[in-house]
């Protein structure tokens, strides 16, 4: 892909969310996002038509991020509240409450068969809750980091989890084993590349972080932007072609995945870009921020 | 006899005949009989033995009364509810004549009392009787400040008599006699002589009587006023002002606000009771300061204190209006209501509540218009003799003028300047009148020299200003003045080269001129500014050298004269680098001046930049961008750093996420620290555990010579080790102690004891076991029997047994055999394995069941260096053989022993549960006493060593 096919257009621009909106993310397929805000709402738009679909309100709290299952029929939502929220996306419901997390809680995602959600928090822990069964217990938790855990992924068999002590640590379920990879700076982010390969770290010395998983190495730094205090997102394109960031001055900014030069960077929005997320397959992008917008860019 | 038949007169009406009776008689039998039994019984017609139907109430009318001719209502009397006269005493209740009477009676009884008719209550001493009345029994229902009964006076009667109306509808009015006006003859004769008059010659004379008659209508208004001048006079004016408000007698809520009354007033003139006064009505207005509820606002429901009032809070049908009274009446709420909805929605800021904006106000805002400030007006305080100076300083300087030729004459001008320009003009003349007579001064008045005082003044004006202006113009820079030589050395507190008084030139540049005065005026101010550079600068203070060298550097600069040898350096240094150190002091100089005159006065920009360039050089950080960036390749150098751990999944996460748990059959994890209050207590055991694991291998390996010498040896180094032990441990013992049996705790010992040491070893447990049992049994017999029993209290060192070695020995070998076990590993694994298999079945299967046991009574016990990581699952191999049991020792052991035993290890795990109990029993029976016993004691012993 070349950079002229990032998506730089402003698309449109789903409002509503009172005040910051803060995690804004792609379903599974890409024709629906999610996002959430300080106005303790979930949200659930079409970003390619423009239209408010449905408003998920039950959270005590500011909700810092989502996560829809790959069949669209359930969200995870965590926030301030120190909850993690498990919802039926068509009735608007809580199924459950997850509680447990002793302080607020800053990253959700659902497994592959959407059949546990692993929680990262601010209490230094991550924790995975079976949505399957009746137990709001975690059934596992890796209270191994040093500091606040502040985003995790997961793969068929691994959780990955980036913390602000500096480390992405990779939990291999199936092999038993805990990675941990010390970046020497507070993670704020971390993303997978689409073919799993790397993960991406953005580290608040405003530095996003390619690292090859397999080996530990780092492949590549991304510069040029300004994260120095806020939890901004970061992704790769659907292409795994560039990098994407947000920046504090609300400017997105696009890199080349190999030789790391910013291919291109404009003025989103006009404060602190929190949320950025890639359409799955086409060159889509959504990005929120403070501002209380959340702009959908096509090229 | 029909003839004489026909003569009769019949009076009355003839009795019926006898057949006509039987048949109707017949006729109610068979009615009875037959169709009442089939009607309803209330339709059924009473009728007496004859048939004809019951005449009831003859008075009354009808023929049936009642119900079925019983009583009123079908259920006869009614039924009260019992009431149990023991809890509950039945009121006794007054009966009177209404408890008798039906309503009906009731009612023509009470037309029967006789009673004035309000209608007919000429004198209204009946309203005031109701009234009183009312009052009283209102106050009965609620009692008041007041107590007893409301005086006569306050009550008056809320409805004007009848007569009164009447006598108003008359002509009467309140206040006059009743001798009507209208009724004054002699002004009725008059007005009907003048109406005769008139209707006269009208068509004659009509304008000419008109005056007339105008004159006329004069005279008789006059004698009119005069008379109702007089009726006012006749009677006193009653004010019927009836108190209706709850406030104390005399007290005058609107005392100090009169207008407020006037609000009220028309307010309650919308109250029906006294309508007939308030026709014209103003505006309800709400209550405005004295409540904030508006009056027509649903009474008592969920508004609080705090909360606004919005406009659906307003009741709107509940308003205490008349509708039907008047017609106008019905529009002016509703669009009151509105009018204030409209309020209540549009929030009028500033405005209180139940006041609206004055379209035209009285009230008008005096505005005084600011003074006018003089055109000569400068925004700034300044003392009058720096205001001189500053109005001096806009005047043309005076032309500089050769310093006269006498050096007295001139010190003493340049001197007076100075203080002048200091102290004010009132010096000037002080020193004028004081020195008229002394020709030296006549420079003061225009003499010789005054020019040259004139110039003095003014530059000694200038310089004070300048000491003065960083006050003043703080805010207004003055363009950054130009640096000259004289105002660098100025600054710097260089001193100009003194003039002989003889070569005086009479082209003595000005500049010279100025720093001679300055000189002199040295005398009179406190150099501060001198000597300020030399002390604050100094830039090179990590090196002391440097600096004075720095130092030197500056005298010479400032100072002039002649260069000292080793000026620029010291005399080692080379010709380059003392370039270089000058090149550096002339810019740490520039620097430092700048940084001076910023003080001063705000430099230019460029100033600013060349300042802080040259303070850069000298800033030992200058070398830290190349440090930060090699750090920052060092850091690069050093991260991404991957460390790996052993982590174990939950296996219930492996199910979730369609894995195969890689730790499956094996035995779960210890996890970390719950929390802190876990890992404090169970901490030490793990070391105690892996200690006493090192133990038993060591005991297994070395010979028993060895193993008795490291004993000797250990036992005393061990000893101070042994009481902190003992004491961390005491804890989970103490638990157990409470929690779980006892029995089972030694059952548990003895087992463990038994499969490591071989056939001998178990023998000589047992006996310690036993002595150990005697003993606390003794101790504890004792206690109970009041006997001092000498304590055991160093263990080991009572007892040289194994039992005493197993005590103590374990941290000694931590410290003493730290390698050991690493070596040894593989050669105890097999040899406990061994022992294990060669041990009785059945005592493996009972060893099984206690740990099976153990795991969930101890849940996972905690483990101090609580990271997996630090342990890895390292091959140390525990054996639990002292009686203060960890689970992670049973961990170990089990997990061993499950390698080699996994099937039945499955069995007993399954089977574990229901088999526990079965075991304990027949295991344990035997010595449950014993073992109570000893439970007992060992507690006992606990507290004994706590309280020691």
């Amino acid at each position: 892909m070349s950079a002229e096919d990032l998506p730089k257009k402003e698309a449109n621009v789903l409002k509503g969310h009172e005040g910051a909106v803060l995690a804004a993310r792609f379903n599974g397929d890409g024709n629906y996002c999610l996002t959430g805000g300080k106005d303790r709402t979930i949200r659930l738009w079409n970003p390619h038509r423009g239209i408010h679909i449905k408003t998920y309100k039950s959270h005590g709290r500011e909700v810092r991020d989502v996560h829809v299952t790959a069949d669209n029929s359930k969200i995870c939502s965590c926030g301030g509240d120190r909850q993690v929220f498990y919802w039926d996306v068509s009735t608007g419901r809580v199924i459950r409450k997850f509680r447990g997390h002793d302080s607020e809680v800053n990253a959700v995602k659902f497994n592959e068969y959407a059949s546990v959600v692993v929680s990262a928090g601010y209490d230094r822990s991550l924790r995975a809750w079976d949505c399957r069964s009746h137990s709001t217990e975690p059934i596992q938790i890796i209270d191994t980091f040093l500091d606040s855990v502040m985003s995790v992924c997961l793969t068929k068999t691994e959780i990955i989890a980036g913390s602000v002590d500096g480390t992405v640590r990779t939990f291999d379920i199936r092999m038993g084993r805990e990675l941990s990879d010390d970046l020497g700076q507070p993670v704020n982010c971390i993303s997978l590349s689409n073919d799993g390969n790397c993960v991406l770290a953005s580290c608040l010395d405003s530095t996003l972080r390619l690292m090859d998983r397999t080996t530990g190495e780092l492949l590549q730094e991304y510069k040029g932007h300004t994260c120095k205090s806020f939890k901004m997102d970061c992704c790769l394109t659907n292409t795994d072609g560039h990098v994407v960031g947000g920046s504090e001055d609300g400017h997105v900014f696009f890199w080349d995945l190999v030789d790391a030069s910013v291919v291109s960077s404009f003025r989103a929005h006009s404060s602190v870009v929190t949320s950025v997320s890639y359409h799955p397959k086409d060159s889509c992008m959504i990005t929120a921020s403070v501002d209380g917008s959340v702009r959908v860019w096509k090229a | 006899m029909e003839g004489d038949e026909e003569d009769f007169v019949f009076f009355g009406t003839p009795i019926e005949r006898e057949e006509d009776m039987t048949s109707r008689k017949k006729k109610s039998i068979a009615e009875a009989s037959g169709q009442l039994r089939t009607l309803a019984p209330w339709k059924q017609e009473v009728r007496d033995e004859e048939g004809r139907r019951r005449f009831h109430g003859a008075f009354s009318g009808g023929f049936s009364a009642g119900y079925f001719n019983t009583v009123g209502s079908k259920e006869g009397w009614t039924p009260q509810t019992f009431t149990s006269s023991r809890k509950k005493r039945a009121e006794i209740k007054q009966q009177d004549l209404s408890n008798f009477l039906d309503d009906d009676e009731k009612a023509e009884l009470e037309g029967n009392s006789l009673g004035t008719s309000m209608q007919f209550d000429t004198f209204g001493f009946t309203a005031a009787e109701i009234a009183k009345k009312q009052a009283e029994k209102e106050q009965n229902e609620r009692p008041s400040a007041i107590p007893g009964p409301a005086p006569d006076e306050i009550i008056v009667p809320a409805t004007d008599p009848i007569g009164v109306r009447l006598m108003l509808k008359m002509g009467w009015r309140r206040g006059h006699s009743i001798k009507s006006s209208r009724t004054n003859s002699l002004y009725d004769a008059r007005r009907e002589a003048r109406k005769a008059f008139l209707a006269l010659s009208e068509d004659a004379t009509a304008p000419a009587l008109g005056s007339e008659h105008a004159e006329v209508e004069d005279m008789e208004t006059a004698a009119y006023t005069d008379n109702v001048n007089q009726f006012h006079k006749s009677t006193p004016v009653y004010v019927l002002n009836p108190k209706q408000d709850m406030y104390g007698l005399g007290f005058d809520p609107f005392k100090g606000a009169p207008e407020f009354r006037e609000n009220k007033r028309s307010h309650d003139s919308h109250l029906p009771g006294n309508r007939e006064s308030g026709h014209k009505r103003l505006p309800p207005k709400k209550d405005g300061l004295f409540s904030f509820k508006p009056r027509n606002v649903a009474p008592g429901f969920g508004i609080g204190a705090l909360e606004e009032l919005d406009a659906e809070d307003e009741d709107v049908y509940a308003s205490g209006y008349d509708f039907e009274a008047f017609v106008e009446e019905v529009e002016e709420p509703s669009r009151l209501t509105i009018e204030d909805k409209k309020k209540s929605s549009v929030k009028q800021d500033g405005i209180l509540p139940g006041f609206k904006v004055a379209t035209n106000s009285d009230y008008q805002l005096q505005r005084f218009d600011p003074p006018v400030v003089p055109k000569d007006f400068v925004p700034h305080h300044k003392f009058p003799a720096t205001l001189e100076v500053n109005h001096k300083m806009t005047e043309v300087p005076p032309t500089e003028v050769p310093s006269p030729v006498d050096n007295n004459l001139k010190v003493l001008i340049e001197g007076v300047a100075t203080l002048v320009a200091r102290c004010g003009p009132l010096f000037e003349e002080l020193s004028r009148e004081k020195n008229q007579s002394n020709p030296l001064f006549d420079f003061l008045s225009g003499g010789n020299g005054h020019d040259y005082y004139t110039r003095k003044l003014w530059e000694a004006r200038q310089k004070h200003n300048d000491k003065t202006k960083p006050l003043l113009n703080e805010k207004v820079a003055p363009p950054a003045p130009k640096m000259t030589a004289e105002s660098r050395g100025n600054i710097l507190g260089e001193k100009p080269l003194k003039k002989s008084a003889k070569d005086v030139k009479p082209a003595v540049p000005t500049t010279d001129a100025v720093n001679l005065q300055f000189h002199l005026s040295d005398t009179f101010t406190e150099p501060a500014s001198f000597v300020e550079p030399t002390e604050i600068t100094k830039p090179f203070q990590h090196d002391p050298a440097k600096q004075e060298r720095f130092e030197q550097y500056l005298k010479e600069k400032y100072h002039g004269g002649l260069r000292t040898k080793d000026a620029g350096g010291s005399s080692k240094m080379s010709e380059a680098a003392r370039a270089r150190e000058r090149l550096e002091f002339e810019a740490a100089a520039e620097a430092t001046k700048q940084g001076k005159w910023g003080k001063d006065s705000k430099p230019s920009d460029q100033q600013i930049l060349g300042a802080s360039a040259g303070r850069l050089q000298f800033t030992s950080g200058g070398s830290e961008k190349p440090e930060a960036s090699q750090a920052e390749e060092l850091m690069k150098s050093m991260f991404p750093k991957r460390e790996e751990f052993q982590w174990r999944p939950a296996s219930i996460l492996c199910k979730r996420f369609d894995l195969i748990d890689p730790y499956m059959g094996k035995p779960p994890p210890p996890p970390r620290s719950r929390s802190k209050l876990d890992s404090l207590i169970f901490m030490p055991d793990y070391i105690k555990a892996a200690t006493e694991e090192e133990r038993a291998i060591s005991n297994n390996i070395s010979s028993p010579a060895s193993q008795l010498g490291e004993k000797e040896g250990t036992t005393t180094l061990g000893l101070e080790d042994k009481v902190e032990v003992e004491n961390v441990e005491r804890p989970v013992d103490l638990y157990k102690a409470i929690f779980s049996d006892d029995s089972d705790d030694e059952e548990g010992n003895s087992n463990v004891n038994q499969p490591e040491d071989p056939t001998k070893k178990i023998e000589a447990a047992n006996t310690t076991l036993s002595r150990l049992m005697a003993g606390d049994f003794l101790e504890s017999l004792g206690k109970e029997l009041g006997l001092e029993v000498p304590p055991d209290q160093p263990y080991p060192e009572n007892r040289p047994e194994p039992h005493a070695s197993q005590r103590a020995v374990p941290e000694i070998h931590q410290e003493v055999v730290p390698q050991k076990h690493e070596g040894i590993d593989s050669d105890t694994h097999k040899d406990v394995s061994r022992i294990k298999e060669s041990g009785s079945k059945s005592e493996t299967t009972e060893f099984n069941h206690e740990i099976t046991e153990k795991d969930k009574k101890v849940k996972r016990v905690e483990s101090s260096s609580g990271d997996e990581r630090s342990r890895k699952r390292s091959k140390r191999h525990r054996h639990r053989s002292s009686n203060s049991d960890t689970s992670d020792s049973f961990d170990d052991y089990r997990d061993r022993h499950s390698s080699r035993h996994k099937g039945r290890k499955k069995e007993h795990r399954k089977h574990s549960k229901d088999r526990k109990h079965r075991s304990h029993d027949s295991s344990s029976r035997s010595r449950r006493s014993a073992d109570k016993e000893y439970g007992d004691s060992k507690r006992e012993k606990r507290k004994w060593r706590l309280k020691n």
